[in-house]
């Protein structure tokens, strides 16, 4: 397994794979720059109902007052998330929602799929016959992919964010360089897990679909059904996009966005973090049990 | 010992039979020819067995032991079709995880495959640079690589240039000499006849003919006649009591009999007062051969169908 696992790595440090990881991290960096412009313009243009623009009641001015309130708490939060110990929420978040999703299934679509597209799966079966080896190693490196963008792009956004923060003229954020990476490496934890779910599926969709567009499409498309599901209030309880915004706890809303999941999924039918967790297991299994199922059949590219 | 086994080896898709109760046997040490025209189920054998398709009914004995057996398909090395690599990587980095993927082989046995298949210059190129006469050349590598006692290899000369072409087969002859077994599956019936021991010949999933090369010509040998202008209809009577054909382009006086003895020809003729400008015993090359036996499955085929 060792050395099937080298082989592996090794096919996995292609052009396709530096590309994803880069648009990913390029992402994280772009979004926290505009959400700190976002802060920035919020600071000097408090949002003030047109109506109080001139008038000068005892109710407007507390409005404005709130409005400011508002703005320079929205600039302080969203510079506290950008100091390198609290940042890694955003690079957790992203990897757990869309852009993670995207990335695992590019990433499948090339190392899994391909090997169906370039006919090298001829290869790789007659040298290592043992299928479920073959899979448990096409999991594994996908979720490897998965993780090490996570902690490029936390290490990315750890040099960029506070440069971000304080080229906008943020105020300066309070609270302890630890308990940020703390909290930062729980999430990144939880998202790792995620990651995991996205493997899974993207590894069940390469034996499904034998291609490597057909993986990409198919991994992407289980996933945004799945975000569709969850906005069915009939169905939404067993979408496993449900469970993904249960076990990782997305805000619905957020001055930085840490994900690209829960506006999507909506919050209005939740279930506990435990049974997120339970349930992605479940979705887990399912897709692992397929993948066993369709990989025991005949290959003849 | 038999290197391949296969008894009554059964392939079906849906309703085709791709491959019909195949009886093969290998002995170690030889160089095994398998032709079929396209669509016999060559193809369908040779993944049958390297475990990439399952058999529908049959048995596969590879190496003394019975598939399926990833240990037993991992000490093959193999080449099917057009061989296939990782385009990103060069021709020494796909050896590498080639070799990795099977358990790994010495760093020396990745030299000794480029230098042996006369790619050592070009093992640092990426693949996607190399021309199809090296991949092909590396597809040959990556089969040989950990020394294999078995070699199966669909059409190994595909692309190569002559000289390339003869490097491959004395290759494959100093591979046989060194007790290699090889199974090569080609559509050149001269590189079989020129390297193969025994050959197999596969039409419509089915074994229609099995032996030395030379064994397969010498089962339908036939007689060349060539005779005056003026006897050719004479002749023609007289050797009607076997097969026979005029031969284009031979103005009308030259006879191919299919019969495998000259003397039983020339007596019929002088018997009929014909004296033959040239009676010629011929052995049909294993091409004429394959394509005759082809033909006679198909037409059995087509009566069966029409039965």
């Amino acid at each position: 397994m060792t050395s099937l696992m080298r082989a592996e790595f090794r096919k996995l440090a292609r052009p396709l794979v530096w590309g994803s990881v880069l648009a990913v991290a390029g992402f994280c960096v772009l979004l926290t720059w505009g959400a700190a412009n976002n802060a920035r313009d919020g600071l000097a243009r408090p949002r003030i109902p047109d109506v109080c623009g001139h008038a000068a009641t005892a109710q407007c001015r507390h409005v404005i007052a709130q409005a400011h309130a508002a703005a320079r708490a929205a600039a302080a939060a969203t510079s506290t998330l950008a100091q390198p110990g609290e940042i890694g929420h955003v690079a957790a978040g992203m990897l757990a929602s869309l852009p993670g999703l995207l990335l695992i299934a590019l990433v499948a679509g090339g190392h899994w799929g391909g090997e169906w597209g370039l006919r090298t799966i001829r290869q790789l079966l007659s040298r290592q016959g043992h299928r479920g080896l073959v899979l448990t190693a096409k999991w594994l490196t996908i979720w490897c992919a998965g993780v090490a963008a996570m902690l490029s792009c936390w290490v990315v956004l750890m040099l960029a964010g506070p440069l971000i923060a304080a080229g906008a003229g943020l105020p300066a954020a309070h609270g302890g360089l630890w308990a940020g990476l703390g909290s930062s490496a729980a999430a990144a934890g939880r998202a790792a897990l995620v990651l995991g779910l996205f493997a899974t599926v993207a590894t069940a969709a390469g034996t499904v679909g034998r291609g490597q567009l057909a993986t990409t499409a198919i991994t992407a498309g289980v996933f945004v059904l799945a975000l569709l599901l969850a906005g069915i209030a009939s169905v939404g309880r067993i979408s496993p996009a449900l469970f993904v915004q249960a076990w990782m706890g997305f805000p619905a809303n957020g001055y930085l966005p840490t994900s690209f999941w829960s506006r999507s999924a909506g919050s209005g039918q939740p279930i506990g973090q435990l049974a997120g967790l339970a349930w992605m297991s479940v979705t887990a299994a399912i897709a692992g049990l397929l993948a066993r199922w369709r990989f025991a059949a005949d290959v003849t590219a | 010992m038999d290197v391949i086994a296969c008894t009554r080896l059964t392939k079906r898709f849906g309703a085709t039979v791709a491959v019909d109760r195949l009886d093969l046997r290998v002995g170690a040490g030889q160089v095994y020819g398998f032709l079929g025209p396209n669509g016999a189920g060559k193809t369908t054998t040779i993944r049958m067995l390297l475990g990439l398709i399952a058999p529908t009914g049959g048995a596969i004995e590879l190496l003394g032991g019975r598939l399926p057996d990833p240990r037993l398909t991992a000490r093959t090395g193999s080449m099917i079709e057009e061989p296939a690599f990782y385009p990103w990587l060069t021709g020494r980095q796909n050896l590498q995880v080639l070799a990795a993927t099977s358990g790994g082989v010495p760093a020396q046995e990745i030299g000794r495959v480029l230098g042996l298949t006369g790619l050592s210059g070009a093992a640092s190129r990426k693949v996607r640079t190399y021309s199809q006469g090296m991949r092909q050349r590396l597809g040959i590598a990556a089969a040989m690589l950990g020394r294999p006692p078995l070699l199966i290899i669909d059409e190994p000369t595909n692309g190569l240039d002559p000289s390339g072409i003869r490097d491959i087969r004395e290759l494959l002859r100093e591979l046989a000499g060194d007790g290699t077994t090889i199974f090569l599956s080609s559509h050149l019936l001269a590189e079989v006849e020129q390297v193969c021991d025994r050959v197999a010949v596969i039409v419509r999933g089915r074994l229609v003919d099995e032996g030395p090369p030379a064994g397969l010509g010498v089962i339908r040998r036939q007689v060349r006649v060539v005779v005056d202008p003026a006897d050719a209809g004479t002749a023609a009577r007289l050797l009607d009591r076997w097969p026979a054909e005029r031969q284009p382009g031979g103005a009308g006086h030259e006879l191919l009999v299919r019969h495998d003895s000259g003397r039983d020809v020339n007596a019929a003729l002088v018997a009929g007062g014909i004296i033959a400008e040239s009676v010629i015993v011929e052995q049909p090359r294993l091409e004429d051969r394959f394509l005759e036996l082809t033909a006679e499955e198909e037409i059995r085929h087509d009566l069966a169908d029409a039965g």
